[in-house]
């Protein structure tokens, strides 16, 4: 057995890893607290919008701005227009919300991704890190944002705030979302933006628009947040400029990175994992028989953790715990190539 | 990449940018209501600039933005704090103690920058050099230094909790007084009937960023380390065959780096109190305008980017303060849209 495919066995074993600790802190959360699923869920979501633009190579850090514009559209529409349509509030018309923060998010994308992908690598994430800034000042001096205080008592479709029940709706938009990028990979489109990750210049010889499909996939990303921010909204209740910080963009980052820039699957599986952690840390602190400082510090660290394993991560999974090499198949080892390579090793080369 | 002397032809449009820049100066100096704003705009952008020196001077080098600066800006902050000998607040683990010695601020504000400066090596080994040996992606780097600075600032947060700390009172007055005499809480830059008052503690504030400046510059360009610092920003792989040790060099930039960013930690400390924790999280973003603004890893440019953007800020109309915040980003998109290269920066040809 050779190194590349003991590498790939490891990875293969992190993957399903990952996958059970997933499920299992589905199953666990499920029953204790739900509203760590939903969150799960929510944040898979925001993970696939920061990979979606990273598909055409472009880091974008601008998915918290765009996921704080959805949930200001959901706030807004929900205690200001849709008023008289009686209690619970109905889920359609939390659709109806995701569709116009879908194309708000879109527009605006538009408008300020024809000017900004022009840049490439750091300077593009860190316009986009400006453009976060610039709405979170906006939303803090505007009115119709409510100011620092932000806008209070989102009407609630299921009878308590943050219940699991949320999953109704973020669990078909969660496969929706991955069912709609993993089609995209198989498509042109998709293809255009691989093209354009690995070689921009050479992709624009072939005759792949860049500015077209970098917009494109900076929009997408941009209405999936902001969908996911309309659904937040509603699950957290209450919405002010907190919610689309700079922190924010470092925490999604995390996930894709954690989970895989590669695949779809990564993200998905980054998100799912870094946001169960901090509640992991503090139900760590519950279990009886270790030191009471430890306990402590679960509870009041659980940042110093994460940050530590953000650091521990970029240099123990520079690609992620998901790569593109696991989903091959093995029969790739036996190509003429692959052959030969055996061949010359034990001596009599076919060439 | 560090670019230093401004007197040289393909410099001529800095040259003027600076000249021009120099005369609108004068013309609003020359008008009482606006030089207040001028003088503390001065004053903040003074320290900006120096911060902004250090994002620069590690980004000169390594071609990374190293997100961990503004945690060391606040620990720095923190130690100048903690060495003058006051206590820590109600909350946190080490509530309500003290160090069992105490010197004057001057001395603290030094001792606590080497410090910050020693924190920032430990940065260096523990989030870039291990990432750089194994040839990992400068974004990996970037997420890597930017979990340390999570890591750094929830660290205080647990050991001081998040209250507002602020410096002891004029702490500059026991050094300046024995040269200058009585030092007043403000000087009148205007006629006696038409006051311009500015709290003296900001002109020191520009004066000291402003001698900082001066000792970086001096340093990048009169001595031998910073001779090699230009020849590693230049070109790392022929500068380490030319026999300068790329490493030790690195790590005395990372020493640097954190050093003037302890000291502009204080200085803003001086200025508006230390927020909390998080204050250096803020900061270092607007220093992000900063130093793109100058144009990346350019040091004159980061000195002119903060002047440029503490003006900018100072400008803002007093009805409009509360987007004062945004001016910074404002400034960071437009600029990247319009001239990413910076205000100062030479255009970088992209090669196939």
């Amino acid at each position: 057995m050779n190194q590349s495919s003991t590498n790939t066995n490891l990875a293969r074993a992190f993957t399903i890893g990952a996958i059970l600790a997933v499920v299992l802190l589905i199953v666990r959360y499920s029953q204790v607290r739900g509203s760590v699923v939903v969150l799960m869920a929510i944040n898979a979501v925001l993970a696939l919008s920061l990979y979606l633009p990273l598909m055409t190579g472009q880091l974008s850090l601008a998915s918290p701005g765009f996921y704080a514009i959805g949930g200001y559209i959901a706030a807004i529409f929900s205690t200001k227009v849709f008023t008289n349509v009686g209690t619970p509030f109905p889920i359609p018309l939390i659709i109806v919300e995701m569709a116009i923060s879908a194309a708000v998010c879109g527009f605006v994308a538009v408008l300020v991704g024809i000017p900004a992908l022009r840049l490439r690598g750091i300077y593009l994430a860190l316009a986009t890190i400006a453009l976060v800034e610039i709405l979170r000042v906006a939303a803090l001096n505007l009115e119709i944002t409510g100011g620092a205080v932000g806008i209070f008592g989102i009407p609630q479709p299921f009878a308590t705030i943050a219940s699991l029940e949320y999953l109704y709706i973020a669990v078909p938009l969660l496969l929706f979302s991955m069912f709609f990028v993993a089609r995209l990979e198989q498509s042109r489109v998709g293809r255009a933006f691989a093209a354009l990750r690995e070689d921009e210049l050479a992709a624009n010889a072939m005759g792949i628009n860049p500015t077209y499909f970098k917009v494109l996939s900076f929009a997408l990303g941009a209405m999936l947040a902001g969908v996911a921010g309309a659904l937040a909204g509603h699950f957290l209740n209450t919405w002010n400029a907190r919610q689309g910080t700079f922190d924010a963009s470092i925490l999604i980052l995390a996930y894709v990175l954690v989970g895989g820039s590669r695949t779809f699957i990564g993200p998905v599986l980054g998100a799912a994992l870094l946001s169960a952690l901090p509640e992991l840390l503090r139900d760590l602190g519950d279990i009886s028989g270790i030191p009471a400082w430890l306990v402590s510090f679960f509870k009041d660290g659980r940042l110093i953790i994460f940050g530590m394993l953000i650091a521990a991560g970029a240099y123990f999974f520079p690609y992620g715990l998901i790569t593109p090499e696991i989903f091959r198949r093995r029969k790739r080892e036996l190509t003429p190539r692959a052959l030969n390579k055996a061949a010359v090793q034990e001596g009599k080369s076919h060439l | 990449m560090v670019q230093l002397s401004l007197f040289q032809r393909r410099n001529l449009p800095r040259l003027v940018l600076i000249v021009l820049g120099g005369l609108l100066l004068v013309n609003l100096i020359a008008s009482p209501p606006q030089r207040q704003q001028l003088l503390n705009g001065l004053a903040i952008g003074s320290v900006y600039a120096i911060f902004a020196l250090g994002y620069t001077l590690i980004f000169s080098i390594l071609r990374i933005i190293n997100f961990a600066h503004g945690a060391v800006f606040t620990v720095g902050a923190y130690f100048t704090y903690f060495l003058v000998g006051s206590p820590v607040g109600f909350n946190g683990i080490l509530a309500q103690q003290r160090l069992p010695f105490s010197m004057t601020f001057v001395v603290a504000m030094f001792v606590g920058a080497v410090g910050a400066g020693l924190l920032s090596i430990l940065l260096e080994w523990l989030a870039f050099r291990p990432l750089r040996a194994k040839g990992a992606d400068p974004l990996l780097t970037l997420v890597s230094s930017l979990g340390v600075a999570i890591a750094i600032v929830n660290i205080i947060q647990l050991l001081v909790g998040a209250e507002v700390y602020s410096y002891p009172a004029n702490p500059f007055n026991p050094i300046l007084e024995p040269v200058f005499g009585k030092i007043p809480p403000a000087v009148n830059f205007g006629t006696p009937d038409a006051p311009v008052p500015v709290r003296t503690i900001q002109i020191i504030i520009f004066v000291f960023s402003m001698i900082i400046v001066a000792i970086l510059t001096w340093w990048i360009n009169a001595t031998k380390v910073g001779k090699a610092l230009r020849a590693v920003s230049e070109d790392a792989t022929t500068s380490d065959l030319l026999g300068i040790n790329t490493d030790r060099l690195i790590m005395i930039t990372f020493f640097v780096s954190g050093f003037v960013g302890a000291i502009a930690g204080t200085l803003v400390g001086l200025s508006v109190s230390i927020k909390g924790p998080y204050f250096g999280i803020d900061f270092g973003l607007k220093g992000l305008a900063v130093i793109v603004l100058g144009g990346l890893g350019d040091i004159p440019g980061a000195v002119v980017g903060g002047l440029l953007i503490g003006l900018a800020e100072a400008f803002v109309p007093s009805a409009q303060v509360a987007w004062k915040e945004a001016v910074a980003f404002a400034v960071l998109f437009i600029i990247l849209l319009v001239r990413p290269q910076g205000l100062l920066g030479r255009v970088v040809v992209q090669k196939v």
